[in-house]
Parts: structure tokens; sequence; C-alpha cells
């Protein structure tokens, strides 16, 4: 099928992180090096060589060919982006090739220099993520002494007059100071805030019995967040990721595969979706190293295999929604149905939907003590 | 819920937004945190010239170039930037 042009381009510059944050979208370490011995798939297995991180070079040559292709957006993330100490040079290459940048950090990092480099390489925004408006609760999350020094850095981005956007991942553990974490918000300026429930993916998936909410804290949590949505419209905007194990239809992720977005890993891999390639391991996704960025968007077998609305099974292929959620998300169906091109189970028409009924019994059921996580730990691996 | 503003007001890209030509497409597009607008030709027309003139200013100058009628292009306008304001994607001072 005809491929349509990408709008944003997320740049994951690395996998390493000062914080050990347990809902992590990353993979997990051990999939990784599984990936790296495995003799197909990955894409560059058979290159032990260059198992490390992108160059600075290699980097530019991604965004300016993401460009041309027709991105416009570049999102800087990680890992934590800041650990590269060229990221300003990359901000500038992602400037002058028109992109708009915005930079997902922990805010880990970051100093009265680097701010002001990023600041004049054309940092567009920055987005800076909170684990809580607590400060012993957010390192406890972190598993790092992390919160003051959040709070100082969000401070001097407004005073560099760089765009502020919150992003909060929300779960079990904090979903109930969702009223403080709008406060703090507000305090600290935020132009943005993303309160966004978290999502069942890497070290996220492994942690989920300790990460899922209750049903009574989702209901909590929903009627406060349109409540400030409405209260703070025209000051802050406000943007509330719902948890979509206890929706009824699926997530339209990320608009469609390989329909807009497209991410490139810290190893140069280039996947439809972040987490593709743990998620699903038996595709076989294309390397930046190998293979022009043009033909990996257009011609690749990752990027068509769910592209469109043929690869669909039903109840899917004759919903009329199939054009409105498509099938929601690919990971979510490989790894709760162990078949990528299943429907997302999240769907009650899903036929595979009891499995995420089971999950919501056990997370309901049990007593108010929730398991404890495992907290993510860097992949040694891949440092460059 | 439809906010007035007033002829005097002036309006100007909000905080971290930027206003581009797509190069894939040669039309305008403002870019944002985790977004992208693509503009009508009324927006894009507004939005360039809005560079510190008065809303007032705005519907006279395009009312001139386009030999169009002032009171139905000052609807057109109004309508307009309420919109881009609510989103928060202009400012108005």
């Amino acid at each position: 099928m005809i491929a349509p042009r990408p709008y944003a381009l997320l740049a994951e510059i690395t996998y390493r992180c000062p914080l050990h944050c347990p809902y992590c979208s990353n993979p997990v370490a051990a999939s990784l090096r599984e990936a790296a011995r495995r003799p197909q798939g990955g894409g560059y297995s058979n290159m032990p060589a260059l198992n490390g991180e992108l160059t600075t070079d290699e980097w530019k040559r991604v965004i300016r060919d993401a460009a041309t292709l027709g991105v416009l957006q570049i999102g800087f993330s990680g890992g934590e982006p800041l650990v590269r100490r060229d990221l300003a040079e990359l901000v500038r290459a992602a400037r002058e090739a028109n992109l708009y940048t915005n930079l997902i950090t922990s805010g880990i990092g970051f100093d009265d220099d680097r701010i002001g480099a990023l600041r004049d390489a054309g940092l567009d925004s920055v987005q800076l993520s909170f684990q809580s408006d607590d400060a012993d609760l957010g390192d406890e999350i972190a598993g790092a002494r992390a919160h003051r020094r959040k709070l100082d850095v969000a401070a001097k981005i407004r005073a560099a007059g760089i765009p502020l956007s919150l992003n909060f991942v929300i779960h079990r553990r904090n979903i109930d100071r969702l009223p403080e974490m709008i406060e703090l918000s507000e305090m600290l300026g935020a132009e943005r805030v993303e309160l966004a429930n978290v999502q069942f993916y890497g070290w996220a998936f492994l942690n989920r019995a300790a990460l899922l909410p209750t049903q009574e804290q989702v209901t909590g949590a929903r009627e406060i967040a349109i409540e400030a949505k409405a209260r703070l419209a025209g000051k802050i905007d406000i943007f509330y990721v719902l948890p979509d194990y206890y929706e009824t239809r699926p997530k339209p992720c990320l608009n469609g595969w390989g329909q807009r977005y497209l991410t490139v890993n810290p190893i140069g891999d280039v996947l439809p979706c972040p987490t593709a390639s743990s998620a699903i391991p038996d595709l076989r996704f294309e390397n930046v190293r190998a293979r022009a960025l043009d033909w990996i968007w257009r011609e690749s077998e990752s990027f068509n295999q769910f592209r469109g609305t043929r690869w669909m099974p039903e109840p899917c292929r004759s919903c009329p929604q199939k054009e409105i959620d498509f099938g929601g998300c690919r990971c979510q169906a490989a790894l709760l149905t162990g078949n990528a091109a299943n429907t997302d189970p999240v769907c009650t028409l899903a036929p595979n939907r009891a499995r995420v009924d089971a999950v919501l019994r056990d997370i309901n059921s049990s007593s108010d003590h929730a398991p404890d996580w495992t907290y993510r730990v860097n992949p040694k691996t891949l440092k460059s | 819920m439809p906010i007035e503003i007033a002829d005097a007001a002036q309006p100007r890209l909000a905080k971290g937004v930027r206003l581009q030509t797509d190069s894939a497409t040669g039309k305008s597009v403002l870019l944002f945190p985790e977004g992208i607008v693509e503009l009508n030709e009324t927006a894009q027309e507004i939005l360039s010239r809005c560079d510190g003139r008065t809303l007032s200013d705005i519907v006279h100058a395009l009312a001139e170039e386009y030999d169009a009628d002032v009171a139905a292009l000052a609807a057109d306008v109004h309508e307009t930037v309420a919109d881009l304001a609510q989103r928060k994607l202009i400012e108005l001072t």
C-alpha cells in the first residue's frame, strides 16, 4: 500500500537514565540482551561491532532524512536525553532542518549552562516529568532523589522563557493525589499538563500488578481531571490519558500503524512505535545503519505489516470503528494474546477481552495492599 | 462557548507556537508541543498578520487586499481568532 508522510519522529537517543521508575516503557534490559542475540530480527544482531548508541553524525543524518520524508516535529527522548552531551548539537541540527523540537526529560542533568545552550540551539519546548507532587513519594517512585531538583529545573526553564509542559504518569500509588499534582502544575506555571494513566509496556507491563489502579480510583480520578480541565481552560491545557484497561473501546494507537509517527531507538532501529521492539519480537525491524530511512518508512515489512485496514481480523474488519481506533494497539495485542495481529483485547468486542477482565478482577478483588514493584535498571550493554 | 474579542485586541502567536510552511504540501501549519494544525486560507491570512496589529487593523488590511465587505470579513476573522485563542494557539493582548 502507499505510505502516507510521517509528521513526527521520536528520537530515543539513549536508554540510559538516572531514574529507575517502575513504569518505564523502555524495554526491560533482559529483553534487549535477548534481542541482540537473536539470529534474525533486531536488524543489528549481525553487526556486533555496531551494537552501541548512534553517534552524533548518525543522528544528524537521521534528523535530516526525517525532515525530507515530511516530519515536522521531533521529540528527543530516552531514557534521559540529557545523558548525551551532544543534545544541544542535535537540537540545532533539528532546527536547521526546520523541525519543531521537544525535549522530554526527567530534568536531572539540567543546569543553567545546559538550559542556556539548549535555548540558544533553538529548543522549542520542554516536557518535564514529575512522579508526584510530594517529594518523598516522588523520590520513592523514581528510585532516586529527584523531586526537589525537578522543582528547581522547572523554575529555571520558565526563567529561560522556554514553554514548559509537565508530564505525570498516573498509577495506583499516586492517582489519589491528582488534585495536588494539578495544583503543583499551576504553581510552577506550566502551559500544558499531561496526566497520563500508565500504559502497560516494558517495565510497566512487568510491574502491572503494582501499578494498575482500582476501579474506584479510576472513577474518582476521571471526575477530578474533567473538572480541572474545565476550570483551567485557557490557562493550562490539561490532557488526561485514559487507563485503557478500564475502557470499552481501544485507544487509536499512533493514529494507525505507520501513518504519522516513527521512532528511532538508541541503536538506530526504526520502529513504528517505541514499544514495538520488545512487545513484538518476531517482527523484523530495520536499522538506519543498514537502510535508508525513506525505504524503511515506505517499503519495510515492519512498517507495512499493520498499515491500513487489510491486516485486520474480525471483529475489526467489519467494524464501523475501524478507521477510528484502527483496531487499537498492536503491542498490547501481542503482549496480552501472543499475536500482534489480534484485535486489541481492551475492546469489549475482542475475543480476548476476558484476559483484560481477569486482570481487572484480580486488582479489584485483592486486598488493599499492592505488591512491590521492580525498579528499572539501566541497560549496561548499551553504553556508547 | 464562543468568546468575545475586542476590535482593539492584538492577537499574537502563543508562546511555544510556530507558524511555518509545510514543505510537503506548501500549506501553512502551526506547530506546538505534541501538535500540528494545518491552517485554512482564512486562518493563514490572519496569522501572517498577527505582528502586533489590532484585530480591526487586520480586518481592514484583508478587506482592502481582497476587496471584500468589512462586516462580513470581520465576522469571519473574529470566529477564526476566537477558535485559535480558545485552543491557546494565539494570545490576545
